[in-house]
């Protein structure tokens, strides 16, 4: 008895030092973008680059929605080497990372930078690279910065370095002009691939980033093309009576996914595209289109008006399965797969309003990401992290990019009339 | 807490017969033996003195001789009885002397007759003789029922003086022996009085003793039982004052919990390739002014990026708000850790 | 609700106008629809107005015959009339025929079926809003819901071609519910 008292007694003792354990939980974050400063390069003596690549490094990263850059006019100081930088002066600004580079020639007809990026509050370097390009390619090694810095601080992959197809629509001599556009991400380095007085449509990108399957009514019919981008060669692997649409390459690349009307109805099929052997994935009176194909390229999601209204719908790759996945509203359509599979990009009506909306398809859980009325066409980077999307802005269709989680919303600047129909292209090397 | 934990288990991975129960029923088992034991050894003094058996054995005659002592007062009192036997038997006696005479009168009376018949004459002078010899056998029967009569009232007198005699010795006896008796009485009672002064004595001089014994041991106690309770309020009154310094520690150590809790989450920017379920736990150490002296990742969650957003959360703290008090300080923040994981995530 | 229930009025009268069925532009009644008849009347009206004027005068020494000739040069001339109606209006997401096109659509095929020569193309058409690949299909199922009717009242599918423009050429510019109504249509044109 004694014992045992003299246990708890001992016992009591030992818990009192333990509760002195103290362990702060951090369950939420600053609700905000990351501030970053990214200072302007130094140039060597001279040198006159002829972009302005910590500018366009600003640009892409408070595209990105995730990180606040300083302005430039509110430094204290402009370090251009690690050796310069005063921590304090960052921190007093209340700046999280600082990224400081330098620009030089590099010999022949390149230009190289040299750049690192410091944890303010660590006062740490976390990152430093010198790389070098091509002048006439300044743009390329910016965007190459922004993915390097975006990946230290994030630990995502950055997309700035990935391009974006488009088509825009312009008048001209009263006539409509039709262009299919490739650009970077922040829509500079346009360059046009395809321009015909008939509409052009559904630009999609191969795996490897090297073609584009798209839809041109250039011989007053749609079909559907595959153009090279390296050179430009085109090739017609679709031109059945009806529809020709909605091209969706596989994962592999080996394969399309369309939407063909030569059966009487629009239907999905798949083409090879090696041996344009077509077999035909969707049989029912009501349309079916819009498919896309999975990541892991075992299901394929398309829309259709079976239940009376546009809905989404998933199915196995080999036809079977097939499983509604939209209920939210009567107006649910061109659905696309987020990278990791777990959610799906849609448009969505509510009221008369068009959203672009995303669904968790394991949980069904919808959420509205944007507040623009006449959304269409949404299409994710490859990192997930963001999406962008054709909407009205003062009657023009303009493209928009937006938090593929619902937040920054960010319209892209266009020099010409209507913008529609972006695709953004995979990870380029 | 794993000491606190270890203990119990030590319990149960012993045998039986160790475990403290077991110990503290064998303990008391030893104790109540030893007393025992110890009641057996002090038995004697306890018990009467063999003496003492003694006098109680004497107790019982008294008791018996008691008894003629309250009977004799009525004994003198009733008559002196004549002898039965020597009266019936003289009456018997005279019965059968006067039966027999009786008869012998008849046959003489018989033979007068008949002698009258054939002596008619000498029937007158026998007439005579016999008017004659019944005279004198009437004086003579007379004279002997008066001797008769005389030697039974001299017989009478003699029995009552002999049984007044007899009664005079038995009351003597009697007298004799009630003195012995009130003599070994009061030596018994003397002998009682005795035994019983010296057990009362015994008895008390024990109970003084035990008294002294059990003043001694409740003063004892008492001492004890003050010390305890003087012990016990003393520990008691510490640990209320542990306590309430505790809980008031408590509540200060959780205001800055708070206060830190929401200076880190200020300057923690989430990356965006956090996911539910990251886990990253820092160990901090403070100066008392709050300033850091240390930060260290304890758990990693594998996700640098992230790992590297909770270091750069808690580096951004410049000052952390800490207790002013010295032991709230010492006790929760001098080294504590963080955990980040952020909930609100997908 | 209102707002539907309104355009299909306008519409209808519209048709009305467009076809010469209706004296004169008076019947309007609500002006609370001006704009949206105005729209469409000014599209189609003067034609029509102008094709009816020719056979205003008659006299008496007609011959029976010529009676006949003359009620067949005027049905002849109603059925043209009613064939530069080469515009079909639909609901929002909906490929069903509207009563008022009926008549005009017979006239069409009548005319196709005397005529097997003369080939149509049907241009499916929907209005912006939707997805575009959606919208292309409903375009197309709008144009051969035409073909169908077509057919049906005599014409044969060899004389038919059908392609859906989708949203891509819209009829009128702009984002309100008037220009939504005349750019979801199907476009009728000989060849």
């Amino acid at each position: 008895m004694m014992r045992v008292i003299v246990t708890m007694v001992l016992a009591a003792c030992i818990a009192l030092p333990v509760h002195a354990e103290l362990m702060i939980r951090i369950t939420e974050g600053a609700d905000n973008a990351i501030p970053v400063a990214v200072v302007p390069f130094g140039k060597a003596d001279g040198f006159q680059p002829s972009e302005n690549i910590s500018q366009i490094v600003h640009e892409d990263l408070a595209m990105s929605g995730e990180f606040k850059p300083l302005a430039t006019e509110r430094m204290l100081s402009l370090p251009t080497n690690g050796d310069d930088v005063f921590y304090r002066d960052w921190r007093l600004l209340g700046q999280k990372y600082l990224l400081v580079g330098q620009v030089q020639p590099a010999g022949g007809d390149k230009v190289s930078a040299r750049y690192e990026l410091f944890d303010v509050n660590r006062e740490k370097r976390i990152m430093g690279e010198t790389a070098s390009v091509a002048s006439n390619n300044l743009r390329t090694l910016a965007h190459h910065i922004s993915d390097k810095v975006y990946e230290a601080i994030t630990g995502n992959k950055g997309v700035f370095s990935t391009r974006i197809a488009y088509v825009t629509l312009d008048m001209e001599n009263g006539k409509r002009i039709y262009r299919l556009n490739v650009s970077d991400v922040d829509g500079k380095r346009a360059s046009v691939r395809l321009k015909s007085s008939e509409p052009i449509l559904s630009p999609a990108w191969s795996p490897d980033g090297k073609k584009l399957a798209y839809v041109s009514f250039e011989t007053g019919r749609p079909a559907i093309y595959i153009q090279e981008l390296a050179n430009g060669k085109r090739t017609r692997i679709a031109q059945f009576p009806g529809l020709n649409s909605a091209p969706a390459w596989s994962p592999d690349g080996d394969s399309l996914l369309m939407t063909l009307s030569r059966d009487g109805n629009a239907e999905v099929y798949k083409m090879d595209v090696a041996s344009r052997k077509l077999t035909r994935m969707t049989d029912h009176w009501a349309i079916d289109t819009e498919p896309d194909w999975s990541p892991d390229g075992d299901s394929f999601l398309f829309t259709s008006d079976r239940s009376g209204g546009p809905q989404i719908y998933m199915m196995d790759a080999d036809g079977g399965d097939l499983r509604r996945l939209t209920f939210g509203s009567r107006y649910n359509a061109r659905p696309r797969f987020s990278p990791d599979g777990e959610h799906i990009f849609y448009v969505h009506q509510r009221d008369s309003y068009f959203h672009i909306a995303r669904m968790n398809i394991e949980s069904g859980e919808e959420t509205i990401l944007t507040r623009t009325k006449l959304d269409e066409s949404p299409s994710v980077a490859p990192n997930g992290r963001l999406l962008i999307y054709a909407t009205q802005e003062g009657g023009k269709s303009v493209l928009a990019v937006i938090s593929a989680d619902g937040g920054s919303n960010y319209i892209l600047p266009s020099r010409f009339g209507d913008v529609r129909e972006p695709a953004w292209s995979p990870f380029l090397n | 807490m794993t000491d606190n934990k270890r203990e119990p288990n030590d319990y149960l991975s012993r045998p039986p017969w160790r475990s403290p129960v077991a110990l503290s029923i064998a303990l008391h088992v030893g104790i109540v033996v030893f007393s025992l034991v110890g009641w057996s050894w002090s038995k004697p003094s306890h018990e009467p003195p063999p003496r003492s058996i003694q006098a109680r054995l004497i107790m019982p005659e008294p008791v018996a001789a008691q008894k003629p002592e309250v009977k004799p007062p009525s004994q003198p009192e009733s008559q002196p009885k004549p002898d039965p036997q020597e009266e019936a038997r003289k009456k018997a006696a005279e019965q059968a002397k006067a039966e027999e005479q009786k008869r012998q009168e008849e046959a003489r009376k018989k033979a007068l007759i008949r002698e009258k018949e054939k002596q008619e004459a000498a029937a007158k002078a026998k007439e005579e003789a016999r008017r004659k010899a019944e005279a004198e056998a009437a004086a003579a029967a007379r004279k002997k029922a008066e001797e008769e009569k005389r030697r039974k009232e001299l017989a009478e007198k003699k029995a009552a003086e002999e049984k007044r005699k007899a009664e005079e010795k038995a009351a003597e006896e009697r007298r004799k022996a009630e003195e012995k008796r009130k003599q070994e009485e009061a030596e018994r009672k003397r002998q009682e009085q005795l035994a019983k002064e010296r057990r009362e004595a015994e008895e008390k001089k024990r109970e003084e003793e035990r008294r002294k014994r059990e003043q001694q041991l409740a003063t004892m106690a008492e001492q004890a039982q003050q010390q305890q309770e003087a012990a016990a309020r003393e520990k008691a009154e510490a640990a209320a004052a542990a306590k309430a310094r505790q809980a008031r520690m408590a509540s200060e150590s959780e205001k800055y919990e708070a206060l830190i809790r929401q200076r880190l989450s200020d300057a923690w920017y989430i990356p965006s390739s956090a996911r539910k379920g990251l886990k990253t736990t820092l160990e901090i150490t403070l100066l008392p002014t709050g300033e850091l002296v240390s930060v260290k990742i304890t758990n990693s969650s594998g996700n640098t990026a992230f790992d590297n957003s909770a270091l750069s959360a808690v580096r951004g703290v410049s000052r952390f708000p800490v207790p002013d008090d010295a032991d709230v300080f010492n006790t929760y923040f001098r080294r504590f850790s963080i955990q980040f994981d952020p909930e609100t995530l997908k | 609700m209102i707002r539907t229930y309104s355009k299909l009025f306008a519409l209808l009268v519209a048709m009305g106008v467009m076809a010469g069925c209706s004296s004169t532009g008076g019947t309007q009644e609500e002006g609370a629809y001006g704009s949206d008849v105005s729209a469409v009347d000014q599209e189609g009206g003067s034609e029509v107005y102008g094709g009816e004027g020719s056979s205003g005068v008659s006299s008496q020494t007609m011959t029976d015959e010529e009676r006949a000739a003359q009620a067949e040069q005027a049905a002849q001339q109603e059925q043209a009339a009613m064939r530069k109606i080469t515009t079909f209006y639909f609901d929002f997401d909906t490929s069903e025929i509207k009563s008022e096109s009926r008549d005009v659509l017979i006239a069409h095929a009548k005319y196709l079926a005397a005529n097997p020569n003369r080939s149509v193309r049907l241009e499916g058409h929907a209005d912006e809003r939707g997805t575009k690949e959606y919208n292309l299909a409903l375009g197309e199922r709008r144009a051969k819901a035409v073909e169908r009717f077509l057919v049906v009242n005599g014409a044969s599918r060899d004389q038919i071609e059908t392609i859906s423009y989708g949203e891509e050429k819209p009829a009128v510019m702009g984002h309100d519910e008037s220009a939504y109504a005349q750019n979801r249509r199907v476009e009728l044109i000989y060849q």
